[in-house]
């Protein structure tokens, strides 16, 4: 279980995050919306220690994850795997090693500066890789990939992690609707079937309905929304949109509903 | 058609009658105009005064020049090699002499210019070497972005500059001192100051590297010496692979000239004959030395280009 | 389909997993080629300090003590001819300056007749490349050395080294700019009739001239740093001083003049930098 208690984080004078308090059960799907500037990215790199907290506590079982530092940070970071909007690969490492990355913290010294994984490690990663379909670009170079398969590898290195908890800062947010789907799809598979918590940034308020068992509205910093989707009415949505109401409602432009948008094959 | 709202607008602004603004640029203009001429007038000043200055100081005198100058075409006169058509390609005779005109007679020293023109390259290459990784471990502390913190950064950014700072050839001659003649001192001093020089560039390189892969390696809770190893070090290495092969190029030349206090290569030679003799000697350890430094250059571009094309085609 | 956590992977699994996709286990091959460079270079290291008598680094530890001692003990410090290490200094910073400048004047001729654009002449423009060539190719301090067997040793000789190897260089950049330069300008000015000298003053120049400036103030700097040591070699300067004690055994007054050294060194990066700022910033005016 991961609670947040009066998470908050200043930028200079402004307020990322403000008194962010919340309680996530495990293998809970929930989904962050708002508008950009909203201090939903800030607010999943605080969970990853991406960025210090300016006060407040973030409680993982007992631990207070705000207070960790050193060898016990990197731990916690291994457990609670992040997927960026850009992938963040390694571009000019090929596939495979970037999923075993996701085993650095495991790895001794001289093993993870010489390059060295074993056969159990490197069956791992296949196995991972394999899972989101992308066992067959193993030996490619990350940078060569589309942005659809880029993503599917961040996933596997992420699964490579054994994570406890799986963050989703904007995965969709340079895909075409297509690879969104897919993307998305993998994000629910592994949240259930392998019970992972799941936690994700989306600008789309339509995918976010679709895939989340809950949702949380931010604006300005503050969580205005949490619940189920079907709680968060039309008037509510606009309100934690603003002006960019139109742009998220837009489901044609960003969203997963593809198979509604393209023919389905016979 | 604009202006003239515009203009009635920033006099309404101001308050004052509409033909203030023009007279205030004017004034502004002039007033510029008169601070840029000032300046020129003192920069020319400053630079007659250098000049001025510089031909007292180096007794840089027309009569001194136009004694001078006859005895530098007198001199590339005498380091001409008197060679003979008819005998160019003759060998030495039995009893080893060479005859005077042959190629043999210019260069009769040949095999020993060849062993210091070797000895040349592989001081060039041992120094590019230990400097480069000097340089590769520097360049990371050393890189604002990257630096574990600030006192690090800062003596390993002070460390580097002063190795670039000091000259190579005053570093070998104090190195011929603590050691003695020989190559090993110009190895060190060619070594030290690539490890400035490639640092620097190594740093700033690492400071334009992207920092995705770097949060990349962060998030899953890499050390960091792993968020080198992998999110740094394979976006930087063509480029350090560049600049040290670049290195390199200007390090033989380094180590050709490095000799000249004694710190061995072909330069202790070519000082050698040029101090003690003024015949075609000079020419013909100069030749080598131009011709070593040239094909270098060649093999090292096309080192370079071919591992550059080899990157972008894999 | 559930993944099995890394510690449950059987080696059936594995013997799959390496079957299906065997490159991604590495090889042994794979390994030799991204660790040989590195163990090569290691070796090639090792047997070279070999070669080169490494171990005379360690046995050197007196003289060593020696020099560092003088490097801060400084004795009789009432007779070490102050003026003529000032006096010294002033003439490497002479000698930098007239240097570059001569250097300069000449590129400009030089890097027009050697410029495509502007030399039509395929001889004359591949002569004068190759002539560069040679200036380029031969270090600034041999041309000092040289320059002293013909014209004796003092600052004259350091004037003329550093001269013939920015020649060397500098026209063959300057040459490199103009024929990167915009040619329509250049027809403008060729179309209101101008004869092939007025071209070059108003299609050229606006052009190239801030390139050339900020060439030669860069020149200026790296020369100013070269004439600090040509005088090792007694092409005058603070280097003739430097060699002159060091010859004498008289390690704290070299001491004190590389300290000199490196100061000026690290002064003149600095006023070159803020010099360059400066022109760039009164040229955007």
């Amino acid at each position: 279980m991961l609670k947040l208690e009066k998470l908050t984080r200043r930028f200079g004078d402004n307020l990322a995050v403000n008194n962010a308090n919340l309680v996530i059960p495990d293998g809970q799907m929930v989904g962050i919306i708002g508008r950009s500037g909203a201090g939903k990215s800030t607010l999943l790199r605080l969970l990853n220690r991406l960025i210090d907290p300016s006060e407040g506590q973030i409680l993982f079982g007992d631990t207070d994850i705000a207070q960790l530092n050193g060898r016990e940070l990197r731990a916690w970071r291994s457990d609670c795997a992040m997927i960026f909007q850009q992938f963040n690969l390694v571009g000019r490492l090929d596939v495979v090693t970037n999923v075993l990355t996701g085993r650095l913290y495991d790895l001794p010294a001289w093993r993870s500066l010489t390059q060295v994984f074993t056969p159990r490690e490197r069956a791992f990663a296949i196995q991972a890789l394999d899972r989101l379909g992308m066992a067959h670009t193993a030996l490619q170079r990350a940078e060569t990939l589309s942005g659809g398969q880029q993503q599917r590898v961040a996933i596997a290195r992420a699964l490579a992690q054994e994570p406890k908890i799986l963050l989703a800062d904007e995965p969709i947010a340079s895909l075409d609707p297509m690879n969104a789907k897919i993307v998305m799809d993998a994000l629910r598979d592994i949240n259930r079937q392998d019970g992972i918590t799941v936690i994700c940034n989306l600008h789309t308020l339509d995918t976010a309905r679709t895939y989340c068992d809950r949702i949380i509205g931010m604006q300005d910093g503050r969580i205005v929304f949490d619940g189920t989707p079907d709680l968060l009415t039309t008037a509510m949505a606009r309100e934690i949109y603003g002006a960019e109401a139109d742009e998220a409602f837009n489901e044609a432009a960003t969203s997963t509903a593809i198979p509604a948008a393209m023919p389905v094959p016979a | 058609m604009t202006d003239i709202p515009m203009l009635g607008g920033s006099a309404g602004a101001s308050g004052g009658a509409p033909r203030d603004a023009v007279a205030v640029f004017e004034a502004h203009r002039a007033e510029l105009k008169a601070s840029r001429r000032v300046w020129n007038i003192v920069a020319l000043g400053a630079f007659t005064l250098a000049l001025g200055l510089s031909i007292w100081i180096s007794n840089f005198y027309p009569d001194r020049l136009a004694s001078g100058v006859p005895r530098i075409f007198e001199y590339f006169g005498t380091i001409m090699p008197d060679l003979q058509w008819d005998v160019l390609f003759e060998g030495r005779t039995e009893d080893g002499r060479a005859v005077p005109g042959s190629l043999t007679f210019w260069y009769t020293d040949f095999w020993t210019y060849v062993e210091l023109i070797w000895e040349t390259i592989l001081m060039a290459i041992t120094a590019t070497l230990i400097g480069t990784a000097v340089a590769f471990a520097l360049s990371f502390p050393a890189a604002a972005n990257l630096s574990p913190n600030s006192w690090i950064y800062w003596i390993s950014r002070r460390f580097l500059e002063f190795c670039r700072g000091v000259p190579e050839i005053l570093l070998a001659l104090l190195f011929v001192f603590m050691i003695g003649i020989g190559p090993l001192a110009g190895v060190m001093a060619v070594a030290i100051h690539t490890a400035g020089a490639l640092g620097k560039l190594f740093a700033e390189v690492n400071e334009n590297a992207s920092d995705r892969p770097i949060e990349g390696i962060t998030a899953v809770g890499g050390n960091w010496f792993e968020k080198m190893a992998y999110g740094v070090t394979p976006q930087v290495l063509p480029n350090f692979f560049s600049y040290a092969m670049l290195r390199f190029e200007i390090n033989v030349r380094a180590s050709s000239i490095i000799g000249f206090v004694g710190a061995g290569g072909i330069g202790q030679e070519l000082n050698r004959v040029i101090s003690f003799y003024s015949d075609d000697r000079v020419l013909a350890v100069l030749i080598l030395v131009v011709l070593m430094v040239t094909v270098i250059d060649l093999i090292s571009e096309r080192i370079r280009l071919g591992y550059i094309g080899r990157e972008n085609f894999a | 389909m559930s993944m099995a956590s890394i510690a449950a992977i059987t080696p059936e699994q594995i013997a799959t997993a390496r079957a299906t996709h065997p490159g991604a286990f590495g090889s042994l091959g794979g390994q030799v080629r991204r660790w040989g460079w590195l163990a090569a270079a290691v070796v090639y290291v090792i047997v070279s300090m070999w070669y080169f008598d490494f171990g005379r680094l360690l046995d050197a530890s007196e003289r060593v003590l020696a020099l560092l001692r003088a490097f801060v003990v400084w004795e009789d410090m009432e007779t070490w001819q102050y003026a003529n290490i000032y006096r010294g200094i002033a003439q490497t910073l002479a000698m930098a300056f007239l240097g570059t400048l001569l250097g300069t004047i000449g590129s400009l001729v030089i890097g027009f007749l050697a410029a495509r654009n502007v030399m039509p002449i395929r001889l004359v423009r591949q002569v004068i490349r190759r002539f560069l060539d040679i200036l380029r190719g031969i270090d600034q301090l041999v041309w000092g050395l040289v320059f002293v067997r013909a014209v004796g040793l003092g600052p004259l000789a350091g004037v003329l080294a550093i001269f013939i190897s920015d020649l060397g260089t500098l026209s063959k950049l300057y040459s490199e700019a103009i024929e990167n330069i915009d040619r329509k300008q250049v027809e403008g000015v060729k179309a209101t009739g101008a004869g092939p000298l007025a071209v070059i003053r108003y299609g050229y120049i606006p052009q190239v001239l801030p390139v050339f400036i900020s060439q030669s103030l860069y020149f200026w700097e790296s020369n100013t740093r070269s004439a600090t040591i040509l005088g090792i070699v007694g092409a005058g300067g603070i280097g003739m001083i430097l060699i002159e004690r060091f010859r004498a055994s008289l390690y704290d007054q070299v001491a004190f003049v590389v300290l000199n050294v490196l100061v000026i060194i690290f002064a003149i990066d600095w006023l070159s930098k803020r010099i360059r700022l400066w022109a760039i910033g009164a040229k955007s005016e």
